[in-house]
């Protein structure tokens, strides 16, 4: 790999530290097993019904998918790709940036797959906490049972790679949007509004040509409510390299780099 | 030879508004370059279009005897730079913001806390930016731009905001990195009196053109040669035959004399013929511009 893209990386990596955007992951990853915890322990009779099914952690793994894929995974990702090409606009740092012995190529790059790496970092956290909230309420009161059930790690690493790759458009889409506006909220409503878009949008026969569902989309499939009329895998993937290319064609061509 | 060398740089923001007009900068190597100009004529434009901040549109850039465009990174990799206000990131200390860069640059680590020392800012800790003083920024922005042991500085009115104190520590720190470190330095200003202490030549423009160029001590003569002597006597009409009989032009303004200043011995000369001829001389005084107001007729004409 390209030295100077891993050196810009590395300077990226330490310019997270803190950011709103770093704790953003954080809570974020973690905000939906926290609330399921909390309400197996109150009522746990939630927990209870996953239980007696037949698939104790596919379901738990469903029920937690529930909320992240249709709302909060769209919005997080608008909010912390927005967040960290804030930085630059903020700071006032992009002629810093744009003065360093760095190519073009490298600055965006190196961002943009900084800002992939901390979905990569949510998605971790997500999943363990997914674990803690079957094991937690199981500690915290003793009428529920330890669920020491086989995990089928296989069918969950699948889920949640194709979860991530629907993920990618969208990330290049915000980053695209994000690095044309100096003022944070026009790329955080352009975004939102994409996200309320595609949730409006949902029963539209059309709709997976619309990357901003396609998490919800997706999650509608593997609930099997709605048959796959199309690999959304490989739309993600073509809409990201399209996003990409369009935003780094847009961010060279800026007549003013800081 | 010349560190900095743009021939017929224009630069315009909307096609009827030119900023910059046929901009020939030329910074020799080693030297404290001062540009020097009033708000909004094109100092801070034209710093951009050298560290390709904005797009070139007509003239060429050279620095460090190479076409910038083609050579770009290799040129910002001797190039330290602070372009108007402190580029920080304020969530992040002193040390991190300078380890981003170490990264980028591939500095040694040892450089951060040599150049944080060299700042006057050895321990600021775990202090974030955001919380520093306006003075700490121009000091930890100017660490930034000193941490790849650059050949070339350029400062964009890097005293802004300073107090006093602040003003001359600069000046001193800028003075020994030039001198001992032999790092050529252009510094923008729209104040002579701030840079004149420092700097070896100088550029002035004004409303987009350059009108002045040189080292300080062409300047300097420049100030002498817009001397005036002034005469003062009892008798003006038979000190104007005598002052025209020496071939010296002069005009009466308010009962006195003004002439440019002769030399020395023309001075003494003139002194002698006046008394010789019973002509009470009561003043013979040079009337001296100084830099100030020779760098203002420059910006206004």
């Amino acid at each position: 790999m390209n030295s100077a893209f891993i050196n810009c990386f590395a300077g990226e990596w330490i310019k997270k530290r803190r950011s709103f955007a770093s704790w953003l992951v954080f809570a974020g990853g973690l905000f939906v097993p926290f609330i399921t915890t909390i309400v197996f322990i109150v009522y746990p009779k939630q927990i209870m019904s996953l239980h007696t099914s037949k698939n104790f952690w596919g379901g738990l793994f469903e029920h937690s998918w529930q909320a992240m894929a249709f709302m909060l995974l769209p919005m997080g990702i608008v909010l912390a790709v927005s967040l960290i090409t804030q930085l630059e606009f903020k700071n006032n740092c992009w002629k810093q940036l744009h003065t360093a012995p760095a190519s073009f190529s490298s600055i965006y790059f190196s961002k943009l797959a900084v800002l992939i790496v901390m979905m990569l970092q949510l998605f971790i956290l997500f999943n363990i906490g997914i674990y803690l909230s079957g094991i937690f309420p199981a500690i915290f009161h003793s009428e529920i049972p330890f669920p020491a059930y086989t995990i089928n790690y296989k069918s969950i690493f699948i889920e949640n790679g194709q979860f991530f790759v629907l993920c990618l458009p969208m990330i290049a889409l915000q980053y695209l949007i994000s690095l044309q506006f100096k003022n944070f909220m026009v790329p955080v409503g352009a975004g939102l509004a994409l996200v309320v878009g595609g949730l409006i949008g949902l029963s539209w026969k059309y709709i997976y040509v619309f990357p901003p569902s396609y998490t919800a989309l997706h999650f509608l499939q593997v609930k099997s409510t709605t048959i796959p009329t199309h690999n959304l895998v490989n739309w993600s993937l073509g809409y990201f390299i399209f996003f990409t290319i369009v935003g780094y064609w847009l961010y060279i061509s800026k007549k003013e780099k800081g | 030879m010349y560190c900095v060398e743009t021939s017929q740089l224009c630069y315009s923001f909307s096609s009827a508004v030119p900023v910059l007009k046929n901009i020939n900068m030329q910074v020799p190597a080693g030297s404290v370059y001062g540009f020097l100009g009033p708000n909004g004529a094109g100092k801070t434009t034209t710093l951009r279009l050298l560290l390709g901040l904005i797009k070139k549109q007509d003239g060429d850039i050279r620095i460090f005897n190479k076409a910038f465009k083609k050579n770009r990174i290799e040129i910002l990799r001797r190039v330290g730079s602070m372009i108007e206000s402190p580029s920080l990131y304020g969530h992040l200390t002193a040390v991190e913001n300078l380890q981003l860069l170490q990264k980028i640059y591939q500095c040694p680590k040892e450089r951060i806390q040599h150049v944080l020392n060299t700042v006057g800012l050895p321990g600021t800790g775990n202090k974030k930016a955001s919380q520093f003083s306006l003075g700490m920024k121009q000091r930890l922005s100017i660490a930034v731009a000193l941490l790849h042991k650059p050949d070339l500085l350029v400062l964009d009115e890097p005293t802004n905001g300073l107090d006093p104190n602040g003003i001359i520590e600069i000046r001193e720190l800028l003075k020994i990195l030039n001198e001992e470190q032999g790092i050529s330095i252009i510094i923008s200003s729209h104040l002579l009196s701030e840079i004149e202490k420092m700097v070896t030549h100088v550029g002035i423009i004004s409303k987009g053109s350059m009108v002045f160029q040189g080292t300080l001590k062409d300047l300097i003569n420049k100030q002498q040669q817009s001397s005036s002597l002034v005469i003062e006597t009892n008798n003006i009409e038979q000190s104007r035959e005598i002052i025209s009989a020496m071939q010296l032009n002069g005009i009466i303004d308010n009962n006195r004399f003004i002439l440019p200043v002769p030399s020395r011995e023309t001075i003494a000369a003139l002194n002698r013929q006046l008394v010789n001829n019973g002509i009470e001389v009561y003043e013979m005084s040079p009337l001296r511009k100084d830099l100030e107001t020779i760098f203002m007729e420059l910006i206004n004409h």
